[in-house]
């Protein structure tokens, strides 16, 4: 008996690879990873170089190469495709990233550069980021936070989460919310089919926002003092504000417009069929929460009635 | 792959790039072969749509419309296309011109729309002057057919390759393009009843255009495992 499971155990770890590699880093190379299934951990840390950690079954090889402005570490299936593998990276906070991966989830934390990634089945979690970031999942949520930049963050089927970033923000998803906290964006584009849209932040002179869902509602943060041009638009949403507009007209299915302040940010809220709200700053999550009780109680009413 | 910069060629296209980023952007380019061949496209879609042929109306449209939106109705003459020419841009005005947009993307063909980002840029970048009113009706038709057939061969190319993708992945996108086939429903049946609302006819086209992006991302899924 013990010596069967001490030699499944034995054949086990001969079917594992334990790869623990460093390169040296040169400024500006950029970590580029292509990876078939798995998790893609990037952390960082002082030295100018790249740590690659990664334990892949024997069947799948993974290559570490530095050449030019790129430092690769990519899976290849020696027989088929690769299996999953994790990886564990540790880089320096300047490098820039570029990751991607099928059945992959990605975890970044503290890089300070430009960050892309893809994946198909997979969550993307990003603290960081500086430059052009651009992150992308099909099946998966897209969360950022702590970034600065240029930033597009796309989903198909799940939520779009930003949080405490800044720049030029485009966010996207079909079958899910997009929600927006502490952020600062110069300009947005925030847009779903079916979810809500959330925006808590400062509305900056001169930018332009454009918030935008067919089948969900829209809260945006705003005071009186907010200087924005705000456009309306609904067919059969409806609207209100924590504090009084000066509304030029309200009927259904039609757009309307206001002026905040001194006017100068662009801002259009679009809703085919859901509520717009305009509420203080740091209550737009509240509302959220509001709807989510709301939405769980009538989802509980329609049980017990069953 | 679009990177950094891909981005930022509709800006380099139309002469809007801070001299330090064009240098920037043009040293990229001898290096891109990307991005050259996205600039190729948005290059011909600009041409394109510069060449697209403005039909003089049969009748002069505006004292009928002018009486609809309730203007006064002294006689105009029609508007001088030619002359309109001159000076018209690449961009459009919203919201037939978004459909128009469409139209122009689906001229490279749904093919194309696997092999490269959206041109979606060039469309969207600036709010022109209107355009003339009387055009619009005839452009809105020839961009909704683009739009069929780009959305026809998009599907085309998804059908013929689903079965390389994960079925749990092909389930969900079918699952959202259902979901915005919905919207795009709800937005016509709204239209029909409410033909001249300017905020529908832009959801519609703003809609569709999801539906042509989520396809052109499946078809470069089914692309990109074959």
């Amino acid at each position: 008996m013990f010596f069967t499971l001490a030699s499944g155990a034995f054949a086990a770890l001969a079917l594992l690879q334990q790869i623990d590699t460093t390169v040296t880093a040169q400024p500006g190379q950029r970590l580029v990873v292509d990876s078939y299934g798995g998790e893609i951990a990037v952390k960082t840390w002082g030295r100018n170089a790249v740590r690659v950690e990664a334990d892949p079954p024997s069947r799948t090889s993974v290559e570490i190469s530095s050449s030019g402005g790129v430092v690769s570490v990519r899976s290849e299936g020696r027989r088929g495709p690769p299996a999953t593998v994790d990886y564990t990276i540790t880089v320096p906070a300047w490098m820039g990233l570029d990751l991607s991966g099928v059945y992959t989830d990605v975890k970044v934390a503290g890089v300070r550069a430009p960050i892309t990634v893809e994946t198909v089945q997979g969550e993307v979690d990003v603290a960081g980021g500086e430059g052009t970031i651009s992150l992308r999942s099909v099946q998966g949520a897209v969360k950022l936070q702590d970034a600065k930049g240029r930033i597009d963050v796309h989903s198909v089927n799940e939520e779009v989460r930003v949080s405490n970033a800044s720049g030029e923000i485009t966010a996207e998803t079909v079958n899910g919310d997009v929600v927006l906290e502490q952020v600062d964006a110069t300009s947005l584009d925030a847009t779903t089919v079916n979810g809500d849209l959330g925006y808590d932040g400062p509305i900056r002179n001169g930018g332009r926002y454009t918030l935008s869902t067919h089948n969900g509602d829209i809260t945006l943060a705003a005071t009186e003092r907010t200087n924005a041009t705000v456009m309306v638009s609904t067919f059969s949403g409806d609207f209100e504000s924590d504090f009084p507009v000066p509304l030029r007209e309200t009927r259904k299915g039609r757009r309307f417009s206001f002026n905040l302040g001194g006017g100068s940010a662009q801002v259009s809220l679009e809703s085919f069929q859901g509520t717009i709200r305009l509420v203080r700053p740091g209550h737009v999550n509240q509302e959220r929460d509001q709807e989510d009780r709301d939405h769980k109680g009538s989802d509980h009413d329609d049980d017990s009635a069953r | 792959m679009s990177d950094q910069w891909t981005d930022r060629l509709s800006e380099y296209l139309d002469d809007e790039l801070p001299p330090d980023e064009r240098v920037a952007l043009e040293a990229h380019l001898r290096q891109c072969a990307g991005c050259g061949a996205v600039l190729a496209d948005l290059k011909r879609i600009a041409t394109r749509a510069r060449g697209l042929e403005d039909r003089l109306p049969e009748r002069d449209l505006w004292p009928g419309i002018a009486a609809r939106i309730g203007l006064d109705t002294g006689e105009r003459p029609v508007v001088d296309l030619d002359a309109v020419r001159v000076r018209r841009r690449v961009s459009f005005s919203l919201p037939q011109l978004i459909a128009a947009g469409i139209g122009l993307v689906a001229l490279s063909g749904g093919t194309a729309w696997v092999l490269h980002p959206p041109a979606r840029t060039v469309v969207a970048v600036r709010e022109a002057p209107a355009a003339p009113v009387v055009t619009v009706a005839n452009r809105s038709s020839v961009a909704g057919q683009r739009y069929a057939s780009a959305v026809a061969d998009l599907e085309r190319v998804l059908d013929q390759g689903r079965g390389r993708l994960d079925t749990a992945t092909v389930r969900v996108i079918l699952r959202n393009l259902a979901t915005i086939d919905s919207a795009i429903a709800q937005a016509q049946r709204a239209l029909a009843a409410d033909s001249a609302n300017v905020y529908l006819n832009s959801h519609l086209a703003e809609t569709r255009q999801r539906k042509l992006e989520l396809l052109r991302q499946a078809a470069a899924l089914v692309s990109s495992v074959s």
